[in-house]
């Protein structure tokens, strides 16, 4: 009993700092909304192709004609046309993000192809960035079309010579382009296509934007919130009340079960109205397997309490909570995939990002929103969380003070 | 002007909207002498000191420092007094020595001269092995030293000191007291606020009683305590309602004044010893018990009693 | 005199404190170095060689088509998937059934199932109806299916170019009445095949084929890595300059609640002079951090921040904002408890406006990029990229511009609350 009155004490003084509904509610659904529609890709836009800019300085030859229709047909670039006075801006727009790259078709392009010749275009792009190197990827696929299709003018124009000769040199520039024209439109629809589809896409499911932000946002916002916690912590041993608390009938380890359980309650309320939030207001499949979101949400709680009880051992003052706590979220946040994907990243990253129990947590929640997978691929997450939990517990029982 | 007189107040009152906390208040403070500014909390002596310090403007009034005016001269009034506040107002994060230096900056000192009044001062306040510790690991009454000290840096003419003692210990209490005392030896005139009868009583050559905003007697010691007369002092507690026996009592020959606080009775009588089996005798005729008698000797709060009717401490 | 020791008693008791050091130093250098070690593998010259190995199960239904003979297309692309140079980027099981390749993705075992159909080869050889190749992939995977995707596309792309290429002089032939016989077209192939593998070589030497690569203006070869660094780190830089500001304006109300500010009141410090040396601590607070943050990043991380006079000239503005802003922001607030809304949410809220969470991000809506004006932030995160593009004074000049006059306008508000405040 003195426990739970423990407990709700801690909740009342949570609520009634005004800024824990910002800490623990407002900030991850704003940021959830943010980074959902930024990083949602389309933007909004009607295609959500990557733009590439398109000079043509080959006046419209059906070399560089048939190019740019072989990029309107790419599926990951849609071409921009740009003319001159846009061209000389083109590189600063590629460098701004405007654009994810330009091709700039030079003069002469078509005809030193349709011969046979070193035909290059020029292809500003940062390949340093994820947009970079698709446009670049893409815009080379085009490339070697347009060249083939050159070449299979070539040799049709070779093999029709070599039976019939052409009439006038015009006559045989006629033949050439139709075989070009031809051979580009062939590539609409190639005896062998790609297709690439997620199992999600599969089941008729449209990709949700915010089936990375909602989860990560609410890992993040989980470790953020334990300032909160911390802090109570600290003041009741900086005010003394803490050694007051201990000259009651109460056993220190009735103290530390009572701060526990009141900031695992305070963590498990927050991401339950996350979990509501996000599948409500945006969509995220949480509640379609919730006995398996629930083994995610209870041994995060769990976790991130063990972390706060710890930040809340060791620090002395509400500073230093804020700056564990801080430290903590931004490492576990960014090399635990609540930010980014651990797949984008390098091999080795991605590694010791698993070791982190927050790359557990996003695996587990992810399981549920994008595969759709139930509580048994959540086991192996849950458990990971839970003996983190263990650790952190078994490290904050040990370093705990009460003055 | 008197030119013995380092602080003249002439009719200082300051308004914070409908609130009249300072009335025009009118005393002065001879040069080298421990002026004590006795009252209750609220009676607006840290008011009437921080427009001294020219921390507060008057709303009316004037009042001079060493011959500046608080109002027209703030500037040199400040260089001549040190202040030391009622909380101790120091950096936490920075050592004793770090603090006298930046403060000593902000009085004007610089170089060798300061660095050699910082030691001066660090012995004086008996914190010259701490110099170098940060404030926020300091002890309460190492704190209260050095805020003191600060004060002291500029070699005031004039130190105001607001309750310095308020909430320490009898040993921390002791050693400021007896740091004013020798400060004053040196010749230093200090205007010290508390709510403490004994410390007004101890250390003062003038002493003004403030209430309500205003100043409602002043004088030394004994000129005060002539003002309640040969009058005594009875505290009584009764084993009933106050109201019981507190008319008869007021009612008795040779009772000044009676009043009630908290159930404690307080009568200012002419002659204790003839009054208390008067006294004992109504009480038993109301059929009330009395469980405690004190007498005392007039002191100054006796006459804070006599002139408001209420006790000095609340 | 006493405003430049009250500014610098400000910048010890800063600098003296664990946690402003981790706001004004440790943390901008820790994100941006979380963010180096993540994306270190993109973008430097040998591309994706360090990303995680993409597990790939195929299932080839393919079969050897009539005049094919030993020809079987969908064998031929398993055993370049399987080759040493795609080992570094797949690991490739063969399977027997597509159910049993997609039930392994829906277990995790496998990253994406690659499903060769039936009539792959006889695609190739003869004119048919299309088929398609199909990848399915777990959906939360991105990286490894598209490389998969461009792998498979360019291959599949040499079998049907070469298929589209014999349908093309067929019917060119065929409608001029000439004859097309298997010789004919066996010439066009292997002419086709020769010209692919040209193409193909060239991009063995690491370039593209077809195409010369230009960089973005201000970029330089082998700095794409320190390119992009260098805007993860000014947004930290900008974000945590700000902090930096709302932090050291807020020792004011600390000040006055710790009672200093009023006893230093009571010394012969004009309340101008105390002020101003609040101020003063703030400006050059954060100009020490933004100093350092410049030249510790540059070490790590080798930034080229760009002409010395232009990065004067940007940081300048930065600080200035900063400076405003925060005071501004703090003369709003009544006391230390309440400033902990203004970090964590004032702070966090205009820097997401000012585009500082979204450097590197291509393809934004527009109107975001409208928003991030509405902000000083925006205006100093375009002024640092602008120099980091290798821009001169002219070009960082406009934002220099706004964001000093958006600092002295914050600040002068500021100020007058201040004032107001303690007059």
């Amino acid at each position: 009993m003195r426990v739970l009155d423990l407990a709700l004490k801690d909740l009342k003084q949570v609520a009634r700092e005004r800024t824990a509904a910002l800490f623990l509610l407002i900030m991850p659904i704003l940021f959830t909304l943010f980074f959902g529609l930024v990083f949602g890709g389309s933007g909004g836009e009607k295609d959500p192709r990557l733009p590439v800019g398109f000079v043509d300085r080959d006046s419209g030859s059906f070399a560089s004609a048939g190019l740019r229709r072989l990029l309107e047909g790419s599926d990951t670039i849609r071409p921009v046309v740009l003319d001159e006075k846009a061209a000389a801006r083109a590189g600063e727009r590629v460098r701004d993000g405007k654009l994810a790259a330009v091709v700039v078709v030079p003069a002469g392009f078509g005809e030193r192809a349709m011969a046979g010749g070193d035909a290059r275009a020029t292809l500003i792009v940062d390949r340093a960035s994820s947009g970079g190197q698709t446009a670049a990827s893409a815009v080379q696929a085009a490339v070697i079309r347009l060249l083939g299709a050159a070449k299979v003018a070539q040799l049709s124009a070779e093999a029709f010579a070599a039976r019939q000769p052409f009439p006038s040199p015009a006559g045989r520039q006629l033949y050439l382009q139709e075989a070009l024209t031809q051979t580009v439109a062939a590539w609409e629809k190639p005896p062998i296509a790609i297709a690439a589809r997620s199992l999600q896409e599969e089941k008729k499911e449209r990709p949700n934007p915010f089936a990375q932000a909602s989860p990560g946002m609410m890992v993040q916002f989980a470790i953020f919130g334990l300032i909160g916690a911390g802090s109570v912590l600290v003041m009741e041993r900086k005010s003394g009340t803490l050694q007051r608390l201990l000259t009651t009938p109460i056993t220190r380890g009735q103290v530390v079960a009572g701060h526990t359980l009141g900031t695992f309650t305070v963590v498990f309320i927050q991401e339950a109205i996350l979990v509501l939030v996000g599948q409500l207001a945006f969509g995220v499949g949480y509640l379609r397997q919730p006995l398996a979101t629930l083994l995610v949400v209870v041994p995060l709680a769990a976790f991130s309490t063990s972390l706060g009880l710890l930040i809340g051992a060791v620090s002395r003052e509400e500073e230093q909570v804020i700056m564990w706590t801080l430290i903590a979220m931004f490492i576990l946040s960014a090399m635990g995939g609540a930010w980014f994907p651990l797949d984008i990243t390098g091999q080795a990253f991605s590694t010791i990002g698993h070791l982190l129990p927050t790359a557990w947590a996003m695996d587990g929640f992810q399981n549920v929103v994008l595969r759709g997978l139930g509580a048994g691929s959540v086991l192996l997450p849950a458990g990971v969380l839970l003996a983190y939990t263990a650790l952190c517990f078994g490290l904050a029982v040990w370093r705990f003070r009460f003055e | 002007m008197g030119e013995a007189n380092a602080i003249e107040v002439r009719e200082l009152a300051k308004d914070f909207g409908e609130i009249h906390a300072v009335q025009g208040i009118h005393f002065d403070v001879r040069a080298g002498e421990i002026f004590s500014l006795l009252g209750p909390n609220g009676a607006g002596k840290t008011t009437t000191i921080s427009m001294l310090s020219c921390l507060l403007s008057p709303t009316s009034g004037d009042a001079s420092v060493m011959g500046h005016s608080i109002v027209r001269e703030p500037m040199a009034v400040k260089e001549a007094i040190g202040v030391v506040p009622q909380e101790v107002a120091l950096y936490p994060d920075l050592s004793a020595q770090e603090n006298l230096a930046f403060w000593g900056k902000m009085y004007g000192l610089r170089g060798a001269a300061l660095r050699q009044r910082v030691e001066e001062v660090l012995e004086v306040i008996g914190l010259a092995d701490r110099q170098k510790g940060r404030v926020s690991k300091f002890s309460g009454g190492m704190k209260r030293r050095l805020n003191i000290g600060i004060a002291l840096l500029h070699r005031p003419q004039v130190i105001i000191m607001d309750e310095p003692t308020v909430g320490i210990d009898p040993q921390s209490r002791r050693n400021i007291l007896d740091n004013v005392g020798a400060l004053n030896r040196e010749g230093m005139t200090v205007l010290y606020t508390t709510h403490y009868m004994e410390e007004a009583q101890e250390l003062s050559d003038h002493i003004a009683i403030m209430d309500q905003g205003k100043v409602i007697a002043h004088g030394t010691h004994e000129e005060l305590v002539k003002i309640v007369g040969e009058l005594d002092r009875i505290d009584l507690s009764i084993n009933a309602e106050p109201g019981a026996i507190v008319e008869p009592w007021r009612a008795s020959e040779g009772v000044r004044q009676v009043s009630v606080e908290e159930g404690k009775i307080s009568l200012l009588v002419h002659d204790s010893n003839l009054m208390l089996p008067r006294l004992f005798e109504s009480a038993n005729r109301a059929g009330v018990r009395i469980t405690s008698v004190e007498i005392q000797e007039p002191n100054l709060e006796t006459v804070f009693l006599h002139l408001t009717g209420r006790a000095l401490r609340d | 005199m006493k405003l430049v020791d009250i500014a610098l008693k400000d910048l010890v008791r800063s600098f003296r404190s664990a946690f402003a050091l981790v706001m004004m130093f440790v943390a901008p250098l820790l994100l941006t170095g979380i963010i180096y070690f993540a994306f270190g593998g993109l973008g430097s010259a040998k591309e994706g060689f360090d990303l995680p190995v993409t597990r790939v199960q195929v299932v080839n239904l393919d079969r050897p088509a009539g005049s094919s003979g030993d020809f079987v297309a969908g064998r031929i692309l398993i055993q370049f998937l399987r080759s040493p140079e795609m080992a570094r980027l797949l690991q490739v099981a063969e399977v027997g059934s597509e159910a049993a390749a997609r039930a392994a993705v829906e277990r995790k075992e496998a990253d994406v199932a690659l499903i060769l159909p039936e009539g792959l080869t006889a695609a190739v050889v003869a004119p048919t109806s299309p088929v398609t190749v199909t990848l399915y992939h777990d959906p939360a995977l991105t990286i490894g299916p598209a490389i998969l995707k461009g792998v498979v596309s360019q291959f599949v792309d040499g079998f049907a170019g070469s298929r589209i290429a014999s349908n093309v002089v067929a019917s060119q032939l065929g409608r001029r009445g000439v004859a097309v016989d298997a010789a004919v077209l066996e010439q066009v192939g292997r002419g086709y095949a020769a010209r692919i593998q040209e193409l193909g070589q060239q991009q063995g030497e690491g370039r593209l084929a077809g195409l010369d690569l230009q960089l973005p203006p201000g970029q330089k070869p082998s700095e794409e890595r320190a390119a992009m660094m260098a805007g993860m780190m000014v947004s930290q830089i900008i974000f945590f300059a700000f902090y930096t500001g709302a932090a050291t304006a807020e020792t004011i109300i600390r000040e006055q609640e710790e009672g200093t500010l009023a006893r230093l009141s009571t010394t012969p410090t004009p309340a101008a002079v105390i002020l101003g040396g609040k101020f003063a601590g703030i400006f050059i607070t954060i100009i020490v951090q933004v100093i350092v943050l410049l030249l510790v990043s540059a070490l790590l991380f080798g930034i080229h921040w760009g002409e010395p006079l232009s990065v004067a000239l940007v940081t300048l503005g930065m600080v200035v904002a900063a400076a405003g802003f925060g005071l501004f922001v703090m003369s709003l607030v009544k006391n230390t408890r309440q400033s902990g809304a203004v970090f964590g949410g004032v702070l966090t809220v205009s820097g997401m406006m000012g585009g500082l969470f979204t450097t590197g991000v291509q393809n934004l809506p527009s109107f975001y990029t409208t928003v991030n004006l509405f902000t000083p932030h925006g205006w100093a995160l375009r002024g640092w990229k602008a120099v980091l593009a290798g821009g001169g004074m002219g070009d960082a000049l406009l934002p220099a511009l706004v964001t000093l006059g958006l600092g002295i306008a914050f600040f002068t508000v500021g100020a007058l609350l201040f004032r107001k405040r303690f007059s």
